[in-house]
């Protein structure tokens, strides 16, 4: 027997490798049978939390649509707007994407980016959804429809509470319940209750803002509940007056302050600077800190692990009752199809097949959030206690005023980013590097101000009609829905 | 009697028609071309490679500085030099290269001290196991960054309670320190993971350096009865001079570009606290660390890198006119 020499070894291993490959390939298609004329969707999106629906819905329309076939890429989210934006240069743009922040939808629009929908979405298919979803600047540019709504409206932010760290503390009803706190007070006393009483184990509070993101959220909240309805999140001043209101509105101020008090106290989990997010979430479940700010997006992780024993609340407040809310510019849009699509055709039963009542149906019944058909909303099976609560608070999302609703000029102002920006801001006075609190507050107001007016200036520069009394609606009560109207 | 020169060719007697004179220089130069044009061809590739994704996207951004332009379609919003002069006042700018010349003056003395003595260390024939060692310390280098980044990130946050309590339980803290989340810790340990990170580049390029001292040099020395110290400040310093001059620039080269562990660890903050040139440029041209979205400016992440070079340069013109300078006066002073 001749030994393996080198060129033998070389010749064997080729041949295993290239008998695999063929024995695999083989594999592939005699196990996995693709119909003639199949068509590929290529699909986009960010969704990590919502992908169980996503999957199954995937599974549920390729199952009826055996000839369409979805290959799905998940991005990381806030990558997407670079990504996207690369695919399009280079000409492998994904026939079904998720419309991404950035560029605004109108310039998307405009570059063709975007397919106009309305040989498919006519008035009788948009005519399923609730009234008043569908407007220019939101899913549609110059009366074409170029989106549709999807998700229905809730707080997007809540105030979770562990409720076996409440029991340990003693802060409980008299029958035992624990009792969700509804002030600011309410916040603090339980903070403190829930940090002396376990010794060091578990501190009151805690965030992830690793990545500068959860800061703000606490912010959000709270100062809605005191009465400012000029969020950082949703991005947009205060309507009343058209403008940001970090340094006039002495709520912002109040509660930064008490933020800082907290943290003096020791109430806030001592690495909330140094962890992100989805660890502030593990570390909640794990019973480190007793509240947490987050979306309903928290929801499902948790399920997944089998914990449950937790309550939501949202809008505390300092007297109680909430002086305003949430707010969304009606319709809304979270998927579209790419213009240079040859399967244009297919994509439209995706879309269409995402944006029917039964998909938003099982999108509640999986806890991702709420549908944008009422309907989908009161038929799903609910069975988490705190996502019934999350439903629950449909009542404090409002519709808002949009002002390119109003004028459609008012979509060609770009605002340029502010630096610093609130969450930088926050991370300042939060660590100590920014020492006045009112001067910061008040320089990031007049920055945020002076990049709308230099946005507002530089639009209309280009021609287009438009003003800084654009952005001012004296007639919103942020108590009360909105009814936007073309001017 | 004259010597027939064979080689040079002579002129006509006119003068006319004569080929120029071939200097001497110039055929020297284009015979050592051909003789060398096996490595040059060897060469191409890289150089092709060199030429277009790192000379051409230098030269290819200039144009780019000019313009107010987030990325996406052509850039339009000309604003001239307006991008250089935001970026030169821009407080946080000069903090970013603040935080830049602090790491990589601590991170490179450091760093090269702990190499040399752990060289010195690997480098002893009589040490068992020293492969084994320099296989141990060289593995951050190989390990990316990004992954070191990461796991260096949970070991504090998961750790960083029990940690606490020790330091509180010694009275060393009055209150617990977020590590990555404070401006007066987070630095500090960036350098540290900095150093751990890139120690075995060095180490190895001493070692190399020691292995290149011959070792008659320590044998002769022992025989004039010189000791460690003696042999260490007399022979292995001076003699591995050169190598340590071309690691000290590297490592500087290295120090500066400081940019995934900055990221992946702290994302340049809290509040711009670990902010380095590098991940300064990053969030201008890709939209900043934050979870809302912001516009990216691609022209003003050109201009800030375009400065930062300029900074770098004058910087280094700086340094050879001081050692030049120091040189001379030396000189100066042996005559």
């Amino acid at each position: 027997m001749s030994p393996l020499n080198r060129r033998h070894f070389l010749a064997a291993a080729s041949a295993a490798v290239g008998g695999t490959a063929i024995t695999t390939l083989a594999g592939c298609s005699s196990s996995d049978p693709v119909p003639a004329g199949t068509k590929t969707i290529n699909h986009w999106d960010w969704y990590v939390a919502q992908e169980p629906w996503l999957k199954h819905e995937i599974e549920l329309f390729q199952k009826k649509n055996p000839t369409i076939k979805i290959k799905r890429t998940v991005q990381v989210s806030d990558k997407y707007p670079d990504l996207i934006n690369l695919a399009f240069r280079g000409g492998n743009a994904p026939d079904m994407l998720m419309i991404p922040p950035d560029p605004k939808f109108d310039e998307q629009v405009n570059m063709g980016w975007l397919r106009a929908l309305d040989s498919h979405a006519t008035p009788q298919w948009r005519g399923h959804f609730p009234a008043g979803n569908f407007f220019n600047g939101v899913n549609m540019a110059q009366n074409k429809v170029y989106s549709a709504p999807f998700a229905g409206q809730a707080p997007w932010l809540q105030l979770y509470i562990h409720n076996k760290l409440f029991k340990q503390a003693g802060i409980t009803n008299p029958d035992g319940s624990v009792k969700i706190p509804r002030t600011w007070d309410d916040v603090t006393a339980a903070a403190e209750a829930i940090t002396q009483k376990s010794r060091g184990k578990a501190y009151g509070l805690g965030f992830g803002n690793a990545q500068s993101a959860s800061l703000p959220w606490w912010v959000e909240l709270f100062v809605r509940g005191a009465g400012s309805p000029a969020g950082y999140g949703s991005d947009g001043p205060d309507y009343r007056v058209g403008k940001w209101t970090f340094g006039s509105d002495r709520n912002y101020a109040d509660f930064i302050g008490l933020l800082l008090d907290w943290k003096k106290r020791g109430y806030i989990y001592p690495h909330s600077m140094s962890i992100g997010d989805e660890q502030a979430r593990a570390f909640f479940e794990r019973g480190r800190f007793g509240m947490i700010v987050g979306g309903v997006w928290n929801q499902p992780t948790w399920a997944e692990h089998h914990f449950t024993d937790y309550s939501v609340t949202t809008l505390p407040s300092p007297t109680g009752v909430p002086q305003a809310f949430f707010y969304y510019p009606p319709g809304g849009r979270v998927w579209a199809i790419s213009q240079p699509s040859t399967v244009s055709d297919e994509a439209w039963a995706w879309f269409d097949w995402l944006h029917s009542p039964a998909a938003g149906q099982r999108w509640v019944e999986a806890g991702q959030g709420l549908s944008i058909f009422p309907e989908a909303n009161k038929n799903a099976r609910i069975s988490s206690a705190p996502f019934q609560a999350y439903v629950s608070f449909q009542k404090y999302a409002l519709p808002w005023p949009v002002p390119a609703i109003r004028n459609p000029e008012a979509s060609k102002v770009v605002i340029p980013a502010v630096k610093p920006d609130l969450p930088d801001v926050l991370a300042g006075l939060y660590t100590g590097q920014l020492s006045d609190l009112g001067a910061a507050l008040t320089a990031l107001e007049d920055r945020r101000n002076k990049a709308l007016a230099d946005g507002v200036k530089k639009a209309q520069a280009k021609g287009a009609k438009v003003s800084l009394a654009d952005w001012v609606f004296q007639d919103w009560d942020p108590t009360k829905p909105y009814q936007n109207k073309p001017a | 009697m004259q010597l027939l020169d064979t080689t040079t060719p002579r002129p006509p007697a006119d003068g006319r028609g004569a080929a120029p004179p071939a200097s001497p220089r110039k055929a020297g130069l284009w015979r050592r071309l051909r003789a060398a044009r096996w490595s040059y061809l060897y060469l191409v590739p890289l150089m092709a490679l060199l030429l277009t994704f790192v000379v051409y996207p230098i030269f290819g951004s200039l144009a780019y500085t000019f313009y107010r332009w987030n990325g996406i379609g052509s850039p339009e919003d000309f604003v001239g030099l307006g991008n250089f002069r935001q970026i030169a006042h821009d407080s946080i700018f000069w903090r970013a290269v603040g935080h830049t010349f602090v790491y990589a003056i601590v991170v490179v003395p450091v760093q090269l001290v702990l190499a040399l003595v752990l060289a010195l260390v690997l480098n002893n024939k009589k040490l068992r196991f020293s492969a084994f060692y320099r296989t141990l310390f060289f593995l951050p280098v190989v390990t990316s960054p990004a992954v070191v980044g990461v796991v260096i990130q949970l070991l504090v946050s998961n750790f960083g309670d029990t940690f606490n309590n020790w330091l509180l339980d010694a009275h060393l803290i009055g209150q617990p320190v977020d590590w990555l989340g404070s401006p007066k810790t987070a630095l500090g340990i960036i350098i540290l993971v900095g150093v751990w990170q890139t120690l075995g580049y060095n180490l190895v390029y001493f070692l190399a350096g020691l292995q290149t001292i011959p070792e008659e040099v320590y044998e002769a020395a022992k025989i004039d009865g010189a000791g460690r110290f003696r042999t260490f400040t007399h022979i292995t310093v001076p003699l591995l001079r050169s190598v340590g001059l071309m690691i000290v620039i590297l490592a500087f080269i290295g120090s500066f570009q400081i940019f995934d562990l900055v990221q992946v660890l702290t994302g340049g903050g809290p509040y711009f606290g670990t902010e380095v040139v590098n991940t300064y440029i990053y969030h201008l041209a890709f939209g900043g660390n934050q979870a809302q979205a912001t516009e990216p400016d691609v022209g003003l992440a050109s201009a800030a890198s375009f400065f930062y070079g300029l900074l770098l340069i004058s910087f280094s013109v700086l340094q050879v006119l001081i050692f030049r300078s120091i040189a001379k006066r030396r000189a100066a002073g042996r005559a």
